[in-house]
C-alpha cells in the first residue's frame, strides 16, 4: 500500500494512464492511482482474471485502449473500441464464474440499451430503449424455452407490456430530476445575482439619487461601479491571483475615487506580485494620483505593458505640464515616490513634461 | 460631406444619447435594435459607416457584419461597446470592422472616429491597441512570418495607442507622417483579420471565439 489511505471509489473515479511508470502500458499504475491503493493490486487481478477465459487479457487491452493517457486525450473511435473490449472481457468472465449465456447475453443488450438511452433524447434513445427491450424478451424467452413455445410467448407478452407500462413512468421520473436540478440550479444562480446587484448596483444607484447635484461624485460613482461589474463580469484573462493587474487596478480605482478623476488603464499580461513589482506599482499610483491633483486634465491614460523581459508602465495625462528640473527639492512625491523606489527596485523612471501634458515612464526588469 | 450612418444597439436611451452627441455633424439614416432588424436595413439603406454595438440580443456585431459585408463591401462598421472582453471584441474586428470604440469616448472624438472609419482607416481606441498587442504576442514561432508577426514599427504604434497618444502625437514622436502612421495601424487590422497564427487562433479558441 501507499502513504495514502484507500479511497472509497464513490463517484467514478478519474483513471488515467500512468505511461511513465507503468510496467507495460501504465494501465495498472494508473487505476492504483486513482484508487490511491498499491499498483501490484490491480496487477494482480488481471492476472487472475487471465485465467477466467482470458478475461484479464482482452479487458487490459480494452483498458489499454479506452483509458486516457496523462497527457492528451484519446480519439474517441479507439475509446469505442477499448468499452467494446472491456464488455466482452465482462461477457467472458461472467461466463468463467458459471453464469450461463441466456443471463449473460440479454445483460449485456439492457446495459448497452440503458447506456445508449442514458440521454433521453432522439434516435439513440429509441435505438437504446429497443436494446433493453431485445434484452428483456430475450431473457424470458430463453428462460421459458422448456416450458414450451406458447408459454414462451405469453412471457414475451408479459415483459413488453411491463415495459410499455413501467417504461413512460421511468422517464417522467427522469425527465422530473433533471427539470427539478435545472430548476435548483438557476434558483442559486439568479440569488447569487440579485446579492451581488444588491450589494453594488443598487447601492450606487441609491447613492446617485441622494448626490445628484454633484455631477463629479455621480461620475466617479458611476465609474466605481462600471469597473465593479466589469470586473466580475469579465475577470482578467491573464489573472494570476494576486498578481499585478489586479494590484495595478485596485490603485487606479483608488485614485480615480479619492480624485475623481477618470484613469483609462490598458494592460498586457500579468506577473505574480514581489516586492519589485509592488515598488512599481506604487510609483505608477504616485504618477497617477499627480497627474490627478496637479495637471487639471480630465482624464488619465495608463498602459502596463508585461515584456517578455520587462515591466513598463505608462502613466500619461494631457494636462497644463510642469518643468521637472525646476520641481522644489522638497516636492518628496516625484523625487521619492516615483524615483527613489524605482532606483531601489532596480528600475528607471523617467519623466516627459510639455505644454501638451506629461508623461511617467517606468521601466523595471523582470526577475530572471 | 455629411456621412450617412446607420445605429446599431439595442439601449434606445444610448441611441438616443449618440443622436444627440453626433448632431448635426453625420447624417443618422436609420436605427436597429437586433441582427435581425439590422441587417436588411443596411442592406437597404447602403450607408457610408454602421456603428454597431458588439452586444446584440440575437447574436453578436460580427453576425451582421457576416451578413451584410460580402454584399456591401462599401459599408463600413465601427464596433461601439461597454463590453470589455477580450473575445467579444476581437470577434467583431476579426469578422471586419475597421475599428472599436468604448462608449465613454467623447462627443467630437466619436465624430472623427466616424470621419475617419468612413475614409477606409482604421479606428484604435486605447483599449483595442492592447487587446492586440495580447493577441499578437510575441514568443510563438510564426507560421506566416508576413501576417502572424508585428512588425517593430507597428507595435510601437500600437503601444503608443495604448499609451493614450493620439495619431499626430504618434507621428511627431517617430517622426513620421500621420499617413503612415495610418498605414502602420491598417495593417496591423489587416494582419489580425488574415493572420491564422497558431498563437492567435489558440488564443480565440480559448476564449470560445472560434
Amino acid at each position: 500500500m501507499t502513504s495514502d489511505s484507500y479511497r472509497l471509489p464513490l463517484a467514478l473515479p478519474r483513471v488515467r494512464r500512468a505511461e511513465d511508470e507503468g510496467a507495460v502500458a501504465g494501465v495498472c499504475a494508473g487505476i492504483g492511482k486513482s484508487l490511491g491503493v498499491d499498483p501490484t493490486l490491480p496487477r494482480l487481478t488481471f492476472a487472475l482474471l487471465a485465467f477466467a477465459g482470458g478475461a484479464g487479457i482482452v479487458a487490459y487491452v480494452g483498458a489499454w485502449l479506452a483509458i486516457a493517457p496523462e497527457h492528451g486525450p484519446p480519439p474517441p473511435r479507439r475509446r469505442l473500441l477499448g468499452f467494446v473490449l472491456l464488455a466482452v472481457a465482462a461477457a467472458i468472465a461472467l461466463r468463467g464464474f458459471g453464469f450461463s449465456d441466456s443471463l449473460i447475453w440479454p445483460g449485456a443488450l439492457c446495459a448497452a440499451g440503458i447506456l445508449l438511452a442514458r440521454r433521453r433524447r432522439g434516435a439513440r434513445f429509441v435505438a437504446g430503449v429497443s436494446l433493453v427491450a431485445l434484452g428483456v424478451v430475450l431473457f424470458v424467452d430463453r428462460s421459458a424455452t422448456d416450458a414450451g413455445r406458447d408459454a414462451a410467448f405469453e412471457s414475451s407478452a408479459v415483459a413488453i407490456a411491463l415495459l410499455l407500462v413501467l417504461g413512460p413512468w421511468a422517464w417522467r421520473l427522469a425527465a422530473e430530476r433533471d427539470t427539478e436540478r435545472t430548476g435548483r440550479i438557476r434558483q442559486q444562480e439568479r440569488a447569487e445575482m440579485a446579492a451581488r446587484v444588491h450589494d453594488s448596483v443598487l447601492q450606487t444607484l441609491a447613492l446617485v439619487q441622494r448626490e445628484s447635484g454633484d455631477a463629479r461624485r455621480v461620475a466617479t460613482l458611476a465609474r466605481r461601479q462600471e469597473r465593479e461589474l466589469r470586473a466580475w463580469l469579465y475577470p482578467a484573462p491573464h489573472a494570476v491571483g494576486a498578481g499585478l493587474a489586479s494590484a495595478i487596478e485596485d490603485a487606479a480605482a483608488e485614485v480615480e475615487e479619492l480624485h475623481g478623476v477618470p484613469v483609462e488603464l490598458v494592460r498586457t499580461g500579468d506577473v505574480p506580485l514581489d516586492q519589485r513589482v509592488e515598488a512599481i506599482v506604487l510609483a505608477a499610483r504616485e504618477a497617477m494620483a499627480n497627474a490627478a491633483r496637479h495637471s487639471g486634465a480630465d482624464e488619465i491614460s495608463t498602459f502596463v505593458d508585461v515584456g517578455e523581459g520587462e515591466i513598463a508602465i505608462f502613466v500619461r495625462d494631457r494636462g497644463g505640464g510642469f518643468d521637472p528640473e525646476a520641481m522644489p527639492t522638497g516636492a518628496h512625491g516625484i523625487a521619492e515616490s516615483i524615483r527613489g523606489r524605482m532606483t531601489r527596485a532596480g528600475g528607471t523612471a523617467t519623466v516627459t513634461s510639455s505644454a501638451e501634458g506629461t508623461e511617467v515612464e517606468l521601466r523595471l526588469r523582470r526577475n530572471p | 460631406m455629411r456621412r450617412r450612418v446607420v445605429l446599431v444597439d439595442d439601449h434606445d436611451l444610448f441611441r438616443a444619447g449618440v443622436r444627440s452627441e453626433l448632431g448635426e455633424a453625420v447624417e443618422i439614416v436609420g436605427e436597429a435594435g437586433s441582427v435581425a432588424e439590422a441587417v436588411p436595413l443596411i442592406r437597404q439603406l447602403d450607408p457610408d459607416v454602421v456603428l454597431l454595438d458588439v452586444h446584440l440580443p440575437d447574436g453578436g456585431g460580427h453576425a451582421v457584419i457576416a451578413q451584410v459585408a460580402p454584399e456591401r463591401p462599401g459599408v463600413r462598421f465601427l464596433a461601439l461597446s461597454v463590453s470589455d472582453a477580450a473575445e467579444d471584441v476581437i470577434a467583431v474586428i476579426r469578422a471586419g470592422a475597421r475599428g472599436y470604440v468604448t462608449k465613454s469616448i467623447s462627443g467630437s472624438d466619436l465624430i472623427d472616429a466616424v470621419r475617419r472609419t468612413a475614409d477606409g482607416d482604421a479606428v484604435f481606441s486605447p483599449r483595442l491597441a492592447g487587446f492586440v498587442l495580447d493577441a499578437f504576442r510575441s514568443g510563438a514561432p510564426a507560421v506566416d512570418p508576413e501576417l502572424d508577426v508585428l512588425t517593430t514599427r507597428e507595435r510601437e504604434v500600437l503601444q503608443l495607442i495604448a499609451r493614450g497618444y493620439r495619431y499626430k502625437e504618434i507621428a511627431t514622436r517617430l517622426h513620421l507622417s500621420v499617413k503612415t502612421v495610418e498605414t502602420h495601424v491598417s495593417a496591423v487590422l489587416r494582419k489580425l483579420q488574415l493572420s491564422n497564427r497558431h498563437e492567435l487562433t489558440r488564443w480565440a479558441a480559448e476564449r470560445r471565439l472560434i
